[in-house]
């Protein structure tokens, strides 16, 4: 069919089929539940009508066979062993046991069925048709009684889900090794398990006009700054889509400076790394369906950092930190500064160096600047075809790629071998630090390129100083990207480019603007007893 | 016009400090130590001394009215009429320097780095970034000039390796030079140091209860520093004959430092941290032109007119000046004479004494 054809049948589509959607769900909104069973039950049944996940499953009361009972829930989210145990079996068999002699009439039916029928942990009671609809899609169990217009919801959920397993794309040598899942319920219990505060609050909500994603912020009272929490919670609920299939739906819909190449939310699949973000006063994300939990407000130095920076002696993290620094700053102004280098400032390299690039130039058809950005697309192209092709092929890319790609551009004389190390230093450079950092430094670099292809050293120099400019007046959720270091923060400059050893790092960081100031006694510092008592 | 912008102090003495040195450093040693010859320290000290003058002067105006700029104390000291007389005059001056800066932003780069490429390219390409810097707002240029500050200590750091090509001998005999000589070679520098006076359009943007007298003093204290040490590495390194021939003889000074085969070529980074100081210097007079046009115009929101005013500047840029020689012979003979006595000391005189007379101003 013709993709006009397909609108004009769309356009002969009954009025009411065509609401099935966002105004379906809140056409519900209001309408409540009857006290004749059988009326609720065709009411949902054409509410579910040729939904086939949908379980009706009717049945009678042990204890007085004229009160009918039906149970309704989605296959696949209920856990079926409690809705056949705890539900249906002392329900329809095991009541009378519990009361034998006694006639529970129709009346008290909704009582008792609570108060001694259920063994569920967890009940809720409602009227509402959408609360009912709601309720079975979100994978509960609903309860329906004759006589009565009030459902009872039992939380017996239960699905399948991935296994929480090592983090994927924030892999650790030292710290723990456990990482977000797709239930949003399972990510709560994950951070819940790191600080055990009633203070750590999760508040819910939901997202989507057809999807009705969950979707939570988590906090520490007393630590993160409330005109924050309220300004992230305006910013959610001020989102009006169809669905959030992922925290980056979120992350678009609510941050700073949209047309920024720089990312001004930060996201981790690390429960341990957004415990320390609460603890330092951000607000945390959750969003059901994806193990990825966006933080704010975010900084330009965190996506620098990584978490074992914490967990490793802070010597060595010092040392590691500047050696992150500069591999980003790398990844940044390498392959600019190799093409300015080569195309006009020439007296910049020492002679024997000079003499051997001018060597490997000499057979190279193509300018510098054409060079790189040439090879450089290479290597945004293979790192792109690492990332989406099967696993068993991954070899297979990484041989074409690296040496026949490599090694056979060099010797057909397309590239200079100079070319080639520039190009695949700053590919690695690349991979040191946060992802979605990393990210704006590659599509950057293309920009800087451009810049010293044309003007050397002071066309980098400029686009440099342009950068800066831009980071300078970004804002995350109103704190400055680039704080601490401008504006200044003395006291937080001890966790930017080295690490203060724990015992040194008294104070909160003060550029997130939260409530609790020190994060530790003073006089931490060790010491072990002299003279080897 | 500055809403909601607040600078630090710190923020303010550095952005004061490379308000000046940029160009303070490129240029005026030369001509200091051909007046002065060996004895140029001195000049640098009274230069320092003479500055420190000028910025009371500023902050004793300034802090009677907290929260105006030096436009509006004008409007207000000298009334309606005199006040936007002298009000334009100031601006037409903060043009006039500002295009001579872009001017000499790209004559050096020009004579330094990339001679093939047309002076226009550099001016423009710094006007273009300082502009995003001024659409952005102060607080971001303020910002963004305290990570340039890490390109100064850099500058301290590179200073004190050419110290290895130093000789002492080179600054004696000392005082030899005759007292007149010695004042004419303070001139130069005085007349940069005053630009200072340029960051009192900012004073809304500074914190309630900071004491802009502090802040002056102590920026033109670090100023005069600086110059101190670009002179004293000039002499050292050249001799008062070399250097006084040079045009831009703390670059060269850079250019000779080698040290174990392998610290060569530091020029590079002069250059670089000129490129960054230029478009902070043209930044800062850019913002006040842009604030001074549009007081006098009465436009309440500075960021429309930004590229306008920044194409007016790239073009006078263009013709102020008819070549290298006449742009030296106006920095070195009228522009000291021009600045300070008009609009660095003139001006300021001026509203100070009309406050005298008024014997008043704002919550002071």
């Amino acid at each position: 069919m013709r993709g006009s054809d397909i609108k004009k049948n769309h356009d002969k589509l009954p009025q009411n089929r065509l609401k099935t959607g966002v105004a379906y769900m809140e056409s519900l909104e209001g309408k409540l539940l009857d006290e004749n069973i059988e009326k609720n039950i065709k009411c949902l049944k054409t509410i579910f009508e040729k939904c086939s996940d949908i379980i009706f499953r009717e049945f009678v009361f042990a204890q007085n066979e004229q009160i009918k009972l039906a149970l309704i829930y989605t296959d696949g989210l209920a856990d079926k062993g409690q809705v056949s145990d705890q539900i249906m079996r002392a329900l329809a068999l095991e009541v009378p046991m519990a009361v034998p002699g006694r006639v529970i009439t129709k009346a008290q039916a909704l009582e008792f069925i609570k108060e001694r029928g259920l063994c569920i942990h967890q009940i809720k009671e409602t009227n509402k048709v959408g609360e009912v609809v709601n309720a079975i899609l979100s994978g509960d169990t609903v309860l329906l009684v004759d006589g009565h217009d009030t459902a009872i919801i039992n939380g017996a959920r239960g699905w399948e889900a991935r296994a929480i397993t090592d983090p994927e794309a924030e892999p650790t040598v030292r710290g723990p090794r456990e990482s977000f899942v797709e239930s949003l319920r399972v990510n709560t219990s994950l951070l819940r398990r790191k600080i055990k505060n009633p203070n750590l609050k999760i508040e819910s909500f939901q997202v989507g006009r057809l999807s009705t994603t969950d979707v939570a912020i988590a906090y520490l009272e007393g630590v993160a700054n409330p005109a924050i929490i309220k300004e992230v919670k305006t910013r959610i609920e001020r989102i009006k889509i169809d669905a959030i299939l992922e925290t980056g739906y979120i992350e678009e819909l609510i941050e700073d400076e949209p047309w920024s190449p720089f990312p001004t939310v930060n996201h981790t699949e690390k429960p341990d790394r957004v415990a320390a973000m609460l603890l330092e006063g951000r607000i945390a994300i959750f969003v059901d369906g994806t193990p990825f939990v966006l933080t704010v407000p975010s900084l330009m130095v965190e996506f620098l950092h990584a978490s074992e920076d914490y967990y490793e002696r802070f010597i060595f993290t010092s040392a590691v930190r500047i050696v992150r620094y500069l591999a980003a700053f790398a990844s940044l102004v390498l392959p600019s500064l190799y093409i300015a280098i080569v195309s006009y400032h020439h007296e910049l390299l020492p002679t024997a160096l000079l003499l051997s690039v001018a060597a490997q130039r000499e057979k190279v058809p193509y300018p510098a600047f054409f060079e790189v950005f040439l090879m450089e697309l290479v290597f945004e192209v293979l790192r792109e075809a690492g990332i989406r092709l099967p696993r068993p092929i991954g070899q297979a890319i990484s041989i074409v790629g690296a040496l026949v790609l490599g090694d056979s551009a060099v010797r057909a004389g397309f590239v200079a071998e100079a070319t080639i190390i520039v190009v695949a230093f700053t590919g690695i450079s690349s991979f040191t630090f946060h992802y979605s950092a990393s990210i704006s430094f590659r599509l950057l670099r293309f920009f800087l390129m451009i810049l010293s292809g044309t003007l050397g050293i002071f066309g980098l120099t400029i686009g440099i100083s342009a950068i800066c400019i831009h980071l300078c007046g970004l804002r995350s959720f109103g704190v400055p990207y680039l704080s601490p270091v401008v504006p200044t923060a003395y006291s937080d400059l001890k966790d930017v480019v080295i690490r203060a050893p724990w015992w040194a790092m008294v104070a909160n960081p003060r550029s997130i603007p939260g409530h609790n100031k020190k994060r530790e006694s003073f006089g931490m510092k060790p010491m072990p007893p002299e003279n080897g008592e | 016009m500055l809403e909601k912008e607040i600078i630090d102090d710190m923020q303010a003495v550095f952005l004061m400090v490379n308000l000046v040195i940029p160009t303070v450093l490129l240029g005026v040693p030369a001509v200091t130590i051909g007046f002065a010859k060996r004895d140029a320290w001195i000049s640098a000290l009274l230069a320092t001394a003479a500055g420190i003058f000028i910025g009371r002067l500023i902050s004793s105006i300034i802090e009677k009215f907290p929260g105006k700029t030096i436009f509006e104390v004008m409007e207000e000291l000298l009334g309606r009429l005199f006040g936007k007389i002298a009000g334009a005059l100031f601006a037409w001056w903060i043009l006039h320097t500002c295009s001579g800066i872009a001017r000499e932003y790209g004559e050096f780069l020009e004579v330094a780095i990339m001679p093939d490429t047309p002076l226009i390219i550099f001016s423009v390409a710094a006007i273009i970034v300082s502009a995003y810097a001024v659409k952005s707002g102060f607080e971001v240029m303020a910002r963004f000039n305290i990570l340039f500050v890490l390109v100064i200590i850099l500058f301290l750091l590179i200073s004190a390796l050419s110290y290895a090509n130093a000789r002492f001998d080179r600054m004696l005999p000392m005082f030899e030079t005759r007292p007149q000589d010695v004042l004419k070679g303070a001139l130069v520098p005085l007349a940069w140091m005053g630009e200072i006076v340029v960051f009192s359009v900012f004073s809304p943007a500074l914190k309630a209860n900071c004491s802009i007298r502090k802040i002056n003093d102590v920026s033109v204290l670090l100023i005069g520093a600086f110059f101190l040490v670009g002179i004293m590495g000039v002499l050292l390194v050249f001799g008062a004959e070399h250097a006084s021939a040079m045009m831009y003889p703390v670059y060269n000074q850079v250019r000779i430092i080698s040290l174990a085969n392998f610290l060569e070529r530091l020029d590079y980074l002069i250059f670089m941290s000129w490129a960054i100081g230029g478009i902070i210097k043209i930044g800062i007079f850019y913002f006040a032109l842009v604030i001074g046009i549009s007081w006098l115009f009465g436009i309440s929101d500075y960021r429309p007119i930004v590229f306008p005013v920044g194409i007016v500047i790239a073009s006078l840029s263009m013709f102020i000046h008819e070549g290298v020689g006449d742009e030296l012979r106006f920095l070195m003979g009228t522009f000291p004479f021009y600045s300070i006595i008009i609009f660095e000391v003139g001006i300021p005189l001026l509203l100070w004494l009309a406050s005298i007379i008024k014997g008043r101003g704002h919550g002071a």
